[in-house]
């Protein structure tokens, strides 16, 4: 050995010792903490996500923090929920995107503080997200359709309500109505209106949308709040029995509603798979497993109707505990 | 021959391949006891968080049937103080969300609700009672969580405990008791075992009761092993690297199920340990490679300079100084004793080289005391002969040269004489010898003045000239010529004995420098050369250049040594 390399090894070695101290501190960092920002706190749909992301939390042993703006037009009050979240320190934010193009900005600027982003429902315009997790949305506007083209005869005039115009999810489940309509070639959009998204908006467009096409026989409510509405207005109507309302999300309204036949077919998201997988993906990505993270989950769809409503898995779906 | 390897690195390696083995040994059987205690902890981890489970899920179990007990015994009272009790009943127990009764087709006749609930007067189905599972099991069930479905608006989950009524009471022929089932939910949902566990609910024959990812299930998007373990007893299992625990609740058809993993926990403290494992090897590694350069330093260097110290008093033991090495104790006793080894062997040599000499001196003095018999008789007869025929002037002369031989010959026993008398003693042998050969051959000197107060060895060119007469011109026909040289030459003397005799072959020349007369006694060449070796070293002595027929010419080298310091090269005496 020359001395060259007899003066250099102790060098060497020290390097070689500090970094395996300094590993060794790595990796006792156990609890992670994620935040999950939604969209809304008091739907049921929500309240399913967070009970799904509450069990990941506690199955891989994270610490999860809730929030969500109080109107889900609220945009701003997300992306200040979202700069709260990197403050506090979370080291991953599972986000649901009001605005798809407009959550964009603090969506990259919590990426760039290293935050692991991962999308679940509604998407949102960054390159940045680690991980989407959520439903088929244009798939599940064509099932929406094809169960009022199954459960209807002859010629079909469709009125549409829909809600935040500017989201990813009732743009694409819209389109999706829309295209299997239109494939079908004995259905009509006769209206569409946009609508916030609240029941009692959602009932006095779809009262108004009734009253001036009186001809509407399939009626497609996109999002709980809007379906809410749009079976009220059904009921008030009385049209229940002449009329095929094709609701989206489980609310007790609606499944009430579905019992009495106003509701003649729900379509049902995994709600609590978006929010159990979102943390779960947070999981992975954060200890190092990201190699098992999809870029894209896609969760299932139910549809729902008065016959297969009680059965078990289909109660699971309906009627989320919490 | 492979040479054996150097001792520091040796060490160095002996050292780190025993840790590095004792550390693999200890880290193997570390981490195996390890694994163990981990498995066995998270075993009892598992069976506790299943026991609490148990615990609680019994509670629930407990309390629906005290429920049931307590609704079955006022049954029979008259209809408004069972209704007040029932009302009173459900208003002190929240977590009861319907009584209800039905007639033995299964037709709902009574339903007792929390205050403002009532039954809907349509209902699609009614999950709280399945008569065909009740005449099935004859007494009545536990049924599975399921969905309140009997009224509007309100759909909480829960678990139906269903009785038959005891006879008496002809309508009513089976009672349900639903019990909210959300808290008991929540419960087991929060249950989290481990880094990474769940608990779950099944019944006895592994249907699935309650699962904190039941959508999950549905969506097969996660499996249970719940029919196999259903087959198993109440006990923890571990499973590769998953660990279930079973128990069953007393008092219900259902088990608790943990769920719950040990690879990520057990392979995290592996690293760990593997990790520190590697950070101790480094350190010994560091360890023994100083202990190497500190062997290198204290033993193996010194060693080394030992050795090499060794090699060279090996090779030239006359000139070689010893310096002692300096390094661990051991070391340097062993240098003590090497540098008195060598001063002694050193000393020892210096004597017997003395020894040597002296003998040698003692040798060649008994010889050049030993005058040549022939030489003397031949001479004495050459005397007597001239005195007979009355040559007395030269028998006179003879006489003196004679005496003047035997003078110089002794020189009261010094070694080294001046040239001048060692010329004088040539000259003396020269006139005997003439005298005897009948003046068959002439003789001339030609000498430096500046050499003859220098000393040379005595009895240096008789034996020479003895020689030259003997070998050169004794045989010949004709009268030869001696001539007999002294000149300085540098620092040295050069006498030059030159004959015109028959010469010598080269074997001759050189049968005379190596062997002592044979034939005869007195002092032979060989005997001059060693002499001028002995006292003036290898550079000194005869040289002989010979030619057959033409003569021969002996070169003696002597050094110039003035008179006064005869005492430098006679102290051997």
């Amino acid at each position: 050995m020359t001395n060259c390399v007899k003066r250099l090894l102790p060098l060497a070695l020290a390097a070689a010792l500090a970094g395996c101290a300094m590993q060794a501190t790595d990796s006792n960092a156990t609890r992670y903490q994620v935040a999950l920002v939604a969209k809304s706190k008091d739907s049921e749909f929500w309240n399913d996500v967070f009970t799904g992301a509450e069990a990941a939390a506690t199955e891989y042993n994270m610490q999860l923090t809730i929030a969500a703006p109080n109107s889900e037009e609220d945009y701003e009050e997300q992306d200040r929920m979202i700069e709260k979240a990197v403050e506090d320190g979370a080291q991953a934010i599972v986000f649901s995107a009001i605005d798809y193009e407009k959550n964009a900005a603090a969506i990259d600027a919590a990426a760039a503080a290293g935050v692991t982003i991962i999308g679940i429902d509604s998407a949102v315009d960054s390159a940045h997200v680690a991980a989407y997790i959520g439903a088929d949305n244009y798939g599940a506007g064509q099932m929406a359709a094809r169960s009022a083209l199954d459960g209807m005869d002859g010629q079909l005039y469709v009125g549409l309500i829909n809600y935040e115009v500017n989201g990813a999810n009732g743009r694409d489940r819209e389109q999706g109505a829309r295209d299997a309509f239109a494939d079908s070639g004995r259905a009509e959009v006769v209206a569409a209106m946009p609508t916030h998204s609240n029941a009692v908006s959602a009932r006095s467009e779809a009262l108004s949308m009734l009253r001036e096409h009186p001809e509407i026989n399939v009626l497609v409510a996109f999002n709980e709040a809007t379906s809410v509405g749009a079976a009220r207005a059904v009921q008030q109507m009385q049209r229940a029995d002449d009329l095929w309302l094709v609701a989206f999300d489980s609310n007790i309204e609606t499944i009430d509603a579905l019992q009495t036949g106003v509701v003649d077919a729900l379509i049902v998201q995994n709600t609590y798979g978006m929010g159990y997988f979102g943390v779960e993906s947070a999981y992975e990505l954060l200890a190092g497993q990201g190699s098992s993270v999809e870029e894209s989950t896609v969760t299932t769809t139910h549809i729902i109707t008065r016959d297969n409503m009680f059965a078990m898995d289909k109660q699971k779906a309906l009627f989320p505990f919490g | 021959m492979k040479r054996p390897p150097r001792t520091a690195p040796l060490a160095a390696a002996l050292i780190s391949a025993v840790a590095v083995a004792v550390l693999t040994l200890c880290t193997t059987l570390f981490l195996r006891s390890y694994r163990s205690a981990v498995v066995e902890a998270a075993r009892t981890n598992s069976a506790q968080a299943v026991s609490q489970v148990v615990g609680t899920v019994g509670n629930y179990v407990s309390t629906m049937d005290s429920a049931v007990s307590i609704v079955m015994e006022r049954l029979d009272d008259d209809t408004a103080r069972r209704d007040a009790f029932l009302n009173a009943f459900l208003t002190a127990r929240p977590e009861v969300a319907a009584i209800t009764a039905y007639d033995a087709d299964g037709q709902l006749l009574d339903c007792w609700a929390q205050e403002g609930r009532k039954p809907k007067d349509a209902i699609l189905r009614n999950l709280s009672f399945d008569l065909t599972t009740a005449r099935r099991l004859g007494h009545g069930y536990i049924s599975t969580p399921h969905v309140e479905s009997i009224f509007e608006g309100y759909y909480p989950w829960v678990v139906s405990v269903i009785r038959i009524v005891p006879e008496g009471d002809t309508a009513r022929c089976w009672l349900s008791v639903d019990l909210s089932f959300k808290e008991l939910a929540a419960t087991i949902s929060n249950v989290g075992i481990g880094q990474h566990g769940y608990c779950y609910l099944m019944d006895e024959r592994g249907n699935m009761v309650y699962h904190p990812q039941q959508q999950l299930l549905y969506a097969g998007l996660k499996k249970e092993e719940a029919g196999r373990l259903a087959c198993l007893g109440d006990g923890t299992y571990v499973e590769d690297t998953v660990i279930y625990s079973v128990q069953r609740v007393p008092g219900s058809p259902w088990r608790v199920v943990g769920v719950s993993y040990i690879d990520e926990t057990v392979n995290e403290s592996f690293w760990q340990m593997a990790r520190i494992a590697v950070a101790t090897a480094v350190l010994i590694l560091f360890a023994a490679l100083i202990v190497g350069w500190v062997l290198s330093r204290s033993l193996s260097r010194p060693l080394q300079q030992l050795e090499n110290a060794m090699e060279q008093f090996e090779q030239d033991a006359d000139h070689f100084a010893f310096q002692s090495v300096r390094g661990t104790r051991e070391v340097q006793n062993l240098s003590d004793s090497f540098g008195h080894m060598v001063g002694r062997i050193q000393r020892l040599m210096t004597t017997v080289r003395e020894e040597e000499v002296v003998l040698r001196k003692t040798e060649l003095k008994a010889l050049q005391a030993q005058i040549n018999p022939h030489f003397l008789y031949n001479t004495l007869d050459s005397i007597a002969w001239m005195c007979e025929r009355s040559k007395n002037a030269d028998a006179v002369q003879m006489v003196h040269a004679l005496a003047r031989l035997f003078r110089i010959s002794i020189s009261r026993g010094h070694e080294l004489i001046p040239i001048e008398k060692e010329l004088q003693h040539a000259e003396a042998y020269l006139q005997i010898q003439k005298y005897r050969y009948k003046n068959q051959f002439t003789y001339h000197f030609t000498v430096d003045e500046s050499c003859l107060h220098c000393l040379c060895n005595k009895i240096t060119l008789q034996p020479i000239i003895e020689n030259a007469i003997v070998h050169g011109l004794d045989l010949m026909v004709d009268s030869g010529h001696i001539e007999i040289t002294v000149k300085p030459d540098g620092d040295d003397i050069l006498l030059i004995v030159a004959d015109d005799g028959i010469g010598m072959e080269p074997e001759q020349v050189a049968a005379l420098l190596q062997n002592e007369p044979s034939d005869r006694t007195g002092i032979g060449v060989k005997n001059v050369n060693d002499r001028l070796r002995i006292y003036f070293g290898a550079a000194y002595g005869i040289s002989i250049v010979s030619a057959p027929y033409e003569g021969t010419t002996v070169t003696i080298r002597t050094p110039r040594v003035p008179e006064d310091r005869e005492g430098d090269y006679d102290k051997l005496r």
